[in-house]
């Protein structure tokens, strides 16, 4: 039950990551704001020269712009990047879970006209799956796409969706037959274009002064019925499978990495006993959680079903992104040099609510770890 | 790690776990924390080899002893077997072993001291150990655990070095105690929430029992995977920070599972006759052993300050 392998990463990926590192190191134009927290940080022309390198859609076949690499070698180039602060919000779910979902269920013409955009750094998605009345209960959704011969007439609400006002393309979760006594019967999921369907697009400002997600609104928007992904009515299932990709990956417990980071500079070479002890027990957190993570790349490796591990992860790994913090801010010392600490630490209090809520809340998570102990 | 390997180790969990199931009970439990040394099980135990795991010739390695250590803290085997393990790995030999802090002319908190032929000495921050025969038993203690922990005398000591820091090894074998430990308490606050029934329905089925669980379960694969890194570094110059990272870990796992697993047996479990606090009070005394989480912190802490902050992530993302 609950098994994390142990992984040891191979020469090439460990020779991947000294040329992430380089990479970074040429790059540092793009990281004069570091911040870890993935959706911090919009930068195309970034993303698009990780897609140059070969870094977005890097397990895809290559057919459709991939480059069959391990999912160990994408879990190094992420958690890099992530480490670094780079700015990487703009490709970052296209090819965390779009691709990989299109991969999965989508029609072929749909793979050949989006994969290799997407791993080139020039098409980006976004997540339509929540809605006004529709949070955690996601089967809920009322957001209707009606078939009208060869299209689909959409009529709805999006809201909370990251990067909307930025990105290409929406997948939404919708009804395409009404709501039966199988709630998780007749939904679908449908692309839209954000920037040629007609799609009314809102930024919603959040408490940390950003404006990163958007309410999107649909009012008669017709699409070419070759944009549903997969099979009409099969939306539950794919949906799903969906969110065990973004659950996974290492951004669910590095988003206050650079807090750390700056702890440790804002410490100097010799802390305090209190200060080193708070330096330790961080550390010692984020070993551990790496590891799950790497084993969770080994599962997914195997083309396991990573629902649970990766709900257990993202656990530990969104509650301590908050602790992490709440343990820095009582180490650091007041006075000195403590100007980067302070900045780092303010943005990422500010933002750390949005960590236990953004791709399934905590109480969400403890429900599929107990529906995994075989409780529910 | 072959196949072949493999299949030892899981013979040797395989034919342990049943003996303990067998023979490790809970009479077993209160007659040890009476200070009534199990004597027929250290038997069972020497018979069939378990003493001798991990030493040249006997086909095993260092990781099946240690995997032999984390089941015999899921069965909170009432034996100085942890302790005789690594004694034979520093020097080889035969009976009952044992070690503790070396503190002036005495070695403290040795584990069956009182039943120990051999009794090292150790301390922090030195690779020299002191090695007792049928050392003089000082004083007779116990650990909140009701494990005795005596002193003995140092007193005729021969000193050896050892290659790998005998403080980190003596913490090892504590995280991997406390890995199987932790294990059975979730375990057991499973079954517990499986089987009674309030309000009509069994407690398992009320949501904050479940949210419980969950953090339960959460903590305890953090737990057993932290111990997993400190084992794997064995010949690792890291191995003293994997240790640290290792033991702040699996302590700090300790205080949520107990208090939490614990909550779910309700008054039952506050029992003597409930078996819970054996493991929940093993696992508390042995979160303070061989330096409790903020002495780990704080060591590796200092190593990370001493790095510097730009590689903090270096050291952090090994490849195993
Ligand atoms: C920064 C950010 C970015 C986001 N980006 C996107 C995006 O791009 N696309 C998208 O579709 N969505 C996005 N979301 C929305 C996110 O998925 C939802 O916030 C989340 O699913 C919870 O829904 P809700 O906010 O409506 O809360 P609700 O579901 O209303 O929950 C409110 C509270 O009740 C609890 N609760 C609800 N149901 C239960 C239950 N059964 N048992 C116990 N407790 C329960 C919740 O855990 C929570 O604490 C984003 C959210 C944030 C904060």
């Amino acid at each position: 039950m609950l098994q994390f392998d142990r992984v040891n990463l191979d020469a090439q990926t460990e020779k991947l990551r000294a040329e992430v590192r380089a990479f970074l190191a040429d790059n540092k134009a793009h990281l004069t704001q570091p911040n870890s927290d993935f959706v911090t940080g919009h930068d195309p022309a970034f993303s698009q020269k990780l897609g140059e390198r070969g870094w977005i859609g890097m397990t895809w076949p290559k057919e459709y712009g991939g480059g069959e690499r391990s999912f160990f070698e994408r879990y190094v180039v992420t958690e890099e990047i992530l480490a670094a602060g780079a700015p990487v919000s703009a490709h970052w779910i296209a090819d965390r879970q779009s691709g990989p979902l299109l991969l999965r269920y989508g029609t072929h013409a749909q793979r050949q006209t989006y994969l290799p955009q997407i791993a080139g750094g020039q098409a980006f998605f976004s997540i339509g799956m929540s809605e006004p009345d529709t949070g955690s209960d996601l089967a809920s959704v009322r957001t209707t796409a009606i078939r009208e011969g060869d299209a689909y007439r959409v009529n709805g609400t999006k809201i909370w969706t990251t990067d909307a006002h930025r990105n290409h393309f929406i997948i939404c979760l919708v009804r395409t037959e009404a709501a039966a006594e199988n709630r998780h019967a007749g939904l679908s999921q449908i692309i839209i274009d954000l920037k040629n369907d007609g799609a009314q697009i809102r930024p919603i400002a959040n408490m940390a002064g950003g404006e990163d997600f958007n309410e999107v609104v649909f009012e008669d928007v017709v699409i070419p019925a070759d944009r549903v992904v997969g099979e009409p009515g099969n939306g539950w299932e794919q949906v799903t499978s969906e969110l065990a990709y973004e659950r996974s990956g290492p951004e669910r417990f590095l988003s206050s990495f650079r807090v750390f980071v700056e702890l440790i500079r804002a410490c100097g070479d010799d802390p305090a006993p209190h200060q080193a002890a708070a330096i330790g027990r961080i550390a010692a957190h984020i070993m551990t959680m790496r590891r799950m993570s790497i084993s969770v790349a080994g599962m997914l490796e195997q083309d396991k079903d990573v629902g649970v591990e990766a709900a257990l992860v993202k656990e530990l790994g969104n509650n301590f992104e908050k602790v992490l913090p709440e343990i820095a801010r009582l180490a650091a010392p007041e006075r000195g040099a403590v100007q980067a600490f302070r900045k780092t630490f303010e943005e990422t209090l500010l933002l750390s609510p949005s960590f236990t809520l953004r791709g399934g809340t905590r109480e969400i998570l403890r429900g599929v770890i107990a529906r995994g102990l075989g409780l529910r | 790690m072959t196949d072949a390997n493999t299949e030892v180790r899981q013979l040797i969990l395989d034919s342990a776990a049943k003996i303990f199931t067998d023979h490790c009970d809970k009479p077993l439990l209160d007659a040890a924390e009476q200070g009534q040394f199990p004597g027929g099980l250290w038997q069972l135990v020497a018979d069939n080899g378990f003493d001798q795991l991990g030493t040249a010739g006997s086909g095993t390695s260092a990781g099946d002893m240690y995997a032999f250590i984390q089941l015999c803290g899921e069965h909170a085997v009432p034996l100085p077997i942890a302790e005789t393990l690594i004694v034979n790995s520093w020097a080889p030999g035969q009976g009952i072993a044992s070690f503790g802090e070396l503190s002036g002319d005495v070695i403290k908190g040795v584990a069956w001291g009182r039943e120990a032929a051999r009794v090292v000495g150790l301390a922090r921050d030195s690779l020299e150990v002191t090695v007792v025969e049928t050392p003089e038993v000082v004083e007779q203690g116990v650990s909140l655990a009701g494990e005795p922990r005596d002193t003995v005398s140092a007193a005729g000591g021969a000193t050896i070095t050892l290659s790998a820091d005998p403080y980190a090894q003596a913490a090892l074998t504590r995280i991997c105690l406390m890995a199987g430990g932790l294990q059975t308490v979730l375990d057991l606050g499973l079954q517990f929430a499986a089987e009674r029934i309030q309000f009509g329905r069994a407690i398992s089925k009320f949501q904050a029992i479940q949210h419980s669980l969950a953090v339960v379960a959460a903590e305890v694969a953090a737990a057993k995977r932290a111990a997993y890194s400190a084992v794997d570094a064995l010949d690792d110059n890291r191995f003293v920070f994997e240790v640290a990272a290792s033991k702040a870990r699996v302590g700090e796992a300790v205080g949520i599972v107990a208090e939490q697993v614990h909550q779910i047996h309700g008054a039952m479990g506050f029992t003597h006759e409930h078996r819970l606090h054996h493991y929940s009070r093993r696992i508390w005394s042995w979160r303070d052993e061989w330096g409790n989480e903020f002495y780990w912190q704080s060591l590796l802490g200092q190593h990370l300050a001493q790095l510097g902050a730009d590689q903090a992530w270096p050291f952090i993302a090994t490849r195993g």
